[in-house]
């Protein structure tokens, strides 16, 4: 029951979060000078018509205004949008009118899942082995060139990394690996590697030192006096341990991955999410920004919400 | 002859007393220059900071002049960097962003530590009502990547110095924030301070001789590890297309321009990348460097 109640009350603060962040999106984007009719693509459309024709262009652009509720007061329009968000109703946005927010969402925001995600599994599978070793060689050369890749890892964001990947991958070594584009697995491999080179670092420090610091305690010492061998020690009664710790830091990292991935996208040309969000706000398209908001704000959350569940039924000792 | 005894003892134990006064700070750099890396990391650091003053001078030609006989060049004698699209010559782009990239950097981390260090000890020392405002206000920034308001802020306040000073500094509050606020309630209720206090040291004196310099430590590491972070903000902004206004150089802008030049004209990027990313290296360890120095509490 505590387990329900726990739920619940993260839920509602998880929505009242979301209403804060889009009403704080909204009203900047409302605030800024320019609009959806003045980037400058449209204008370049309505200018003509502005000077030629000038009150059909006012139609045009009161039309316009009321499709998308711009001439009620501010706060109706907040109102509005968050309602439409908080039961999943997306409408469509400005730029693609004929095609709705969530059909365009199942195509971009299940590539940006995948990146992130296959970016999530390889930190793990290279970080953590990193950091067991560098915890057993505590101290010795292994220890300190881990620990210097590690923090070069989470130094470099990952959009200078695929830059230096394609630089990398597109000049000295052409042919290899591709460096642009979206479809076969081989796509894949560049902007995953750029992803994940700040999580490998944030793994593997982690795993360091949570290890060496479980290795410390009093039941490793009944352990190695029972006469367990070492790795079964190693592995089983310290790593082990060290591993459930780990859920609360992948959590938060997956957050922060699906963020990046708006930048590796975009040098990589991969039709994902951050295309959409980048056109989205630079174009004032209020539907699909509000949308984008609502949906990275919500994913993050959520994850984090769930990190603290499954960390409460690995760990006993974690009380909701 | 007694006299000139107990004289030089008493001199022995003055410099004695001397140094263990500068003690900390002594030691910490001491521990700061066994780490190698760092060390390198300063030395670039401070190269790059020497650029970023003097670079306008020294650079051998006007960021805004292209010349468009010498355009998409090579690394020559003339332009050791070769030019862009537009015969920029990349040398003296590359100085003028390093300018760029730590005016923005530098006042971005300054806006957010101010900001943090008002709430948090505000919060701290006030407790109640604001201190549970505050925190929440904390967790609120924390559980969304502060990329997001810098964008949205960008946008509001378009993209000059000062408006990308402030939306990469606005956003980067809540670390600080609650980073400060706990040095204060660990200090207010510590007990070194309590110890102190019942030897009857002044307040005064408990501030200068053992909050502060605890306090320092610390907030000198978190303000290292901020600075790289605000660099590859400004830079990510860029990316987006929501940088410095071109044709203000900045890192960002060349690295933004990777899709148009990679294949034909690499070395428009193996200059501002490497450089790029060497930086954020060198503040990173010298941020690390600082951490083992100076707060060993906080390292692993």
């Amino acid at each position: 029951m505590a387990v329900v109640k726990f739920i619940a009350k993260r839920l509602i603060q998880i929505i009242i979060t979301l209403i804060l962040v889009m009403t704080v999106s909204y009203m900047l984007m409302y605030y800024s000078p320019g609009g959806f009719m003045h980037t400058t693509v449209m204008a370049s459309v309505l200018a003509p018509l502005q000077s030629q024709n000038p009150i059909l262009y006012q139609q045009v652009m009161d039309q316009f205004n009321s499709r998308y509720g711009l001439n009620l007061p501010l706060w109706q329009q907040i109102a509005k949008y968050v309602w439409h968000e908080l039961s999943f109703d997306f409408g469509n946005s400005m730029q693609n009118p004929s095609l709705s927010i969530m059909s365009q969402l199942k195509q971009t925001l299940p590539v940006s899942v995948d990146l992130a995600v296959g970016s999530v599994v390889l930190s793990v599978i290279v970080g953590v082995p990193l950091g067991i070793v560098a915890a057993l060689k505590r101290n010795t050369w292994i220890d300190y060139v881990v620990g210097t890749v590690s923090l070069a890892g989470q130094a470099i964001p990952a959009f200078v990394l695929a830059v230096i990947m394609v630089l990398l991958f597109g000049v000295v070594f052409p042919g290899i690996l591709p460096i642009a584009g979206w479809g076969a697995w081989k796509d894949a491999i560049l902007p995953v590697i750029c992803l994940s080179a700040a999580n490998i670092g944030v793994v593997a420090r982690y795993m360091r030192g949570s290890l060496i610091e479980t290795l410390r305690l009093d039941y490793i010492r009944t352990a190695k006096a029972k006469g367990v061998k070492y790795w079964p020690m190693v592995m089983n009664h310290g790593v082990k341990n060290s591993l459930t710790a780990m859920i609360t830091v992948i959590g938060p990292q997956f957050a922060f991955t699906v963020m990046g991935t708006i930048w590796v996208e975009q040098i990589f040309g991969i039709p994902g999410l951050g295309k959409v969000m980048q056109t989205a706000f630079t174009s004032f398209d209020y539907p699909l920004a509000i949308t984008s908001v609502f949906l990275l704000g919500s994913m993050i959350m959520i994850m984090n919400l769930l990190v603290d569940i499954i960390y409460a039924f690995i760990d006993p000792r974690v009380k909701l | 002859m007694a006299g000139t005894v107990a004289a030089a003892r008493s001199d022995a134990l003055n410099q004695k007393i001397k140094n263990r006064h500068r003690s900390s700070w002594y030691q910490g750099w001491k521990r700061f220059k066994r780490n190698r890396l760092a060390v390198v990391g300063l030395v670039w650091v401070v190269l790059f900071f020497l650029a970023g003053i003097i670079g306008p001078w020294v650079a051998p030609y006007d960021y805004r002049v292209g010349d468009f006989l010498a355009i998409n060049q090579g690394p020559s004698w003339q332009h050791i960097f070769g030019t862009d699209n537009v015969g920029h010559d990349m040398f003296s782009q590359i100085l003028y962003s390093v300018r760029s990239a730590l005016i923005i950097a530098l006042g971005a981390t300054l806006v957010s530590f101010v900001i943090g260090v008002i709430l948090g000890l505000w919060a701290g020392l006030r407790g109640g009502l604001a201190d549970v405002i505050i925190m929440r206000g904390v967790d609120f920034m924390m559980t969304l990547p502060g990329f997001l308001f810098a964008l949205i802020l960008v946008v509001l306040l378009g993209r000059g110095y000062w408006s990308l000073i402030l939306a990469i500094g606005i956003p980067g509050w809540a670390g600080y924030a609650r980073l400060i606020r706990s040095l204060v309630l660990g200090m207010r209720n510590g007990e070194m301070v309590e110890a102190a206090t019942a030897l009857g040291a002044s307040q005064a004196h408990i501030a200068r001789r053992y909050m502060l310099p605890n306090v320092v430590g610390s907030m000198a590491v978190s303000l290292a590890f901020g600075i790289p972070g605000d660099l590859a903000q400004i830079a990510g902004l860029s990316i987006f297309g929501m940088g410095l206004q071109p044709p203000i150089p900045s890192f960002g802008n060349m690295l933004a321009a990777a899709g148009d030049n990679i294949l034909g004209f690499p070395w428009l990027l193996y200059f501002p990348a490497g450089i790029f990313a060497i930086t954020l290296l060198a503040f990173l360890f010298v941020a690390d460097g600082l951490q083992e120095a100076f707060s060993p509490k906080g390292g692993n």
